[in-house]
């Protein structure tokens, strides 16, 4: 599994490559002279950036330089930890993007988390139910809310609990006064700020899981050996759980390198909704502000996080199915 | 599909007397949720064909100084205002013009008179008090109207127009990108589809968003024909990976092989031979990419970054929720027109995806 895992870092880190190749061409594809981009940057933006800005983006770009040669400079200092300095907030981009981290990846793993937990009860029953008044009403709940747009429901949450009734904040991760709280207080703080992101993040995948996990039941219970077991005479539960449930999960688990992107990209849109201070919001703020040292870095971020997903589901993959081996 | 099969084979779709596609057609309208879908976004085409007879500011028909004009072609056609119009100084209020400048002068007016783009001022239309900003539903405005007291029902009413020509543009571009590049790789197989795998796996690993604000981000001023174009180049991944895999199972089977004998040159067993067969997996991912493409299209305009101001994009008349909380009807009914459609073209896609998958048959 090891030797496997090294195989696949090189496409990996290709891939990392080929990203930051594509961004930084297009980046660079802007006018390099300095005044041409300062009039765009003023135009796009609506505020002038200084001289001072300016050499930054130039020290970080190498803009008088050959893209070529430019760019296997960036390499070489993003490669070195140096991502550059945030044109509107004037720090460095590595820490930006490390503070930024955490929040986010607290509202994407969780909700992942809640989505495999409840999706597997709910799969379950939703076959075992199968065809039952019950079940029917579950799917087309499920597959109702699958195509309600999480922003959607991000915005109908906020006004229900946010301002009709006032019982849940809207906006942030902290309420004012965080700082004085106990320990206990801060974490039921944190949960109560976290419970609309999470439920917005979840729901989507919820509703795709159960389908998905319901679906690939189907097909496990026509096969011989559930007929076997159906034979035996064990109970419609015991072989839904213990022999039907144990095939299904293989394709399961690959779903969460699947997941990952479109967790991310919501993270874009969800945390400027409940003014989330993570990646997704400090990357539309970088887009609003063209701050292009910091759309590099969190792409790159982003990116990264995605391959670390995809190969974790690659592992995972062969830890459930003993039958593939990585070697 | 076999248009241009040898006379001496029997043609196999002539031989259960209906066609692959009839076949799926009659197996899709089986289904009657999908077929309830499909006749909603009839329904939507249709209003966003005729939107300016249901709800506009313009006459449909006038007659004006003894000519008949057709004012309401505005609307789909910026900048055709008739020179009569401009010269009389009309500035686009036409019911008190109309009466003022002539008095013989006659119209025929949209189902309601208002505007998606603009406020509609007191006295515009006989006895009408005009529109007030920031209101509830109401007998006047059905769906309330914004902060600058335009109207909502019209706004989303409009925004249908916006909605399907997104899904149809982007992915129009995206499933000619997916077909093309799928088809290459599967067909010709070896270093041609290692290059493009690794092209698919790379456009996957970064977030859609991310990447198509990062590209928006390059472009000047970006309206509503650079999001679609946008959206379009990015989201083809998945056409061309289905598009693959039916190229790479049909490269070998037997009319093929058969083509090839009969001297066939590469691109037309490519694109008659092999392509209509494989074009089923990829009309359905299409048919999803639709509402994927319809989500990011609103969201992108909520954030800001979509539509430019006045365009009655349902995602910026969202975000003007914004502004003011309270104002739940600003919420409400743009966000459940995009919900309504993005759960229509699902319900099409799975219904789609049962009639054409052998698999699936009974």
């Amino acid at each position: 599994m090891f030797a496997y895992t090294f195989r696949r870092l090189p496409i990996g880190l290709l891939t990392l490559l080929l990203i930051s190749f594509v961004i930084y061409g297009l980046i660079r594809a802007m006018p390099g002279d300095p005044a041409a981009f300062l009039e765009l940057h003023a135009q796009n933006v609506g505020v002038q950036l200084s001289d001072d800005q300016f050499r930054e983006m130039q020290r970080h770009f190498g803009l008088e330089k050959h893209w070529m040669l430019a760019y296997l400079d960036w390499l070489g200092k993003t490669l070195s930890g140096d991502l550059g300095i945030s044109l509107r907030w004037r720090l460095p981009v590595r820490d930006m993007i490390l503070t930024a981290l955490g929040p986010t990846l607290l509202l994407s793993v969780t909700s992942l988390a809640l989505a495999y937990l409840l999706s597997v009860p709910l799969g379950l029953y939703a076959s075992y139910r199968s065809g039952k008044p019950d079940e029917r009403l579950l799917s087309t709940l499920l597959y109702v809310l699958y195509s309600f747009p999480s922003y959607v429901v991000a915005i109908f949450l906020l006004l229900i609990f946010g301002v009709e009734l006032g019982v849940l904040p809207v906006s942030g991760m902290r309420s004012q006064g965080y700082e004085e709280l106990s320990t206990v207080g801060r974490l039921g703080d944190l949960f109560m700020h976290m419970i609309l992101p999470v439920t917005c993040y979840t729901y989507g995948s919820l509703a795709y899981y159960t389908r998905f996990i319901r679906s690939n039941l189907a097909e496990v219970v026509r096969q011989d050996y559930v007929r076997t077991a159906r034979a035996k005479g064990l109970t419609e539960g015991v072989i839904l759980v213990k022999h039907a449930f144990r095939n299904a999960l293989v394709p399961f688990v690959t779903l969460i390198g699947l997941s990952l992107p479109a967790l991310l990209s919501g993270s874009v849109i969800l945390e400027r909704i409940f003014a989330w201070p993570g990646m997704g919001r400090l990357f539309f703020e970088a887009i609003d502000g063209r701050d292009y040292p910091l759309i590099m870095g969190l792409t790159m971020a982003f990116s990264v996080v995605i391959l670390l997903g995809t190969l974790l589901a690659d592992l995972l993959y062969a830890l459930v199915d003993p039958r593939i081996t990585y070697s | 599909m076999t248009a241009d099969s040898n006379p001496l084979l029997p043609d196999p779709a002539s031989e259960s007397g209906v066609g692959f596609w009839r076949d799926v057609w009659r197996r899709f309208r089986r289904d009657r949720l999908s077929s309830a879908a499909l006749f909603f976004i009839l329904f939507l085409a249709l209003v966003a064909l005729f939107a300016p007879f249901l709800i506009g500011t313009r006459p449909l028909l006038c007659k004006y100084k003894g000519t008949i004009y057709f004012p309401v072609l505005e609307y789909y056609y910026e900048g055709g205002e008739n020179a009569v119009f401009l010269r009389d100084r009309f500035r686009g209020s036409f019911p008190e013009n109309l009466k003022k400048k002539d008095a013989q002068s006659w119209a025929i007016w949209p189902l309601i008179y208002q505007d998606p783009y603009r406020r509609v001022e007191a006295g515009e239309w006989s006895g009408d008090p005009g529109n007030r900003a920031s209101r509830a539903p109401s007998r006047r405005n059905l769906f309330g109207t914004d902060e600058q007291g335009r109207d909502v029902l019209a706004r989303v009413v409009f925004g249908t127009r916006i909605a399907l020509l997104v899904g149809f543009v982007s992915m129009g571009i995206a499933g000619a990108i997916g077909l093309a590049v799928g088809a290459l790789a599967g067909f010709f197989g070896g270093k041609v589809d290692m290059v493009i795998s690794r092209l698919i796996e790379l456009m996957m690993a970064i977030p859609t968003l991310v990447l198509i604000l990062a590209l928006l981000s390059i472009v000047e001023r970006p309206g509503i024909y650079h999001l679609m174009a946008v959206i379009g180049l990015t989201r083809w991944e998945s056409i061309a990976r289905y598009t693959r895999g039916e190229f790479l199972r049909l490269r070998d089977s037997e009319f093929v092989a058969s083509a090839q004998a009969l001297g066939a040159p590469w691109y037309r067993i490519m694109f008659r031979h092999i392509l209509p067969n494989a074009l089923a997996p990829a009309l359905v991912t299409i048919t999803f990419g639709i509402a994927n493409t319809i989500l990011i299209e609103s969201a992108l305009s909520f954030l800001g970054f979509g539509a430019p101001p006045p365009t009655p994009s349902w995602g910026s008349t969202l975000s003007m929720w914004r502004e003011d909380y309270t104002a739940w009807w600003l919420a409400v009914f743009p966000g459940l027109a995009i919900f309504s459609t993005i759960l229509a073209y699902n319900l099409i896609g799975d219904g789609f995806q049962e009639a054409t998958d052998p698999r699936l048959r009974r």
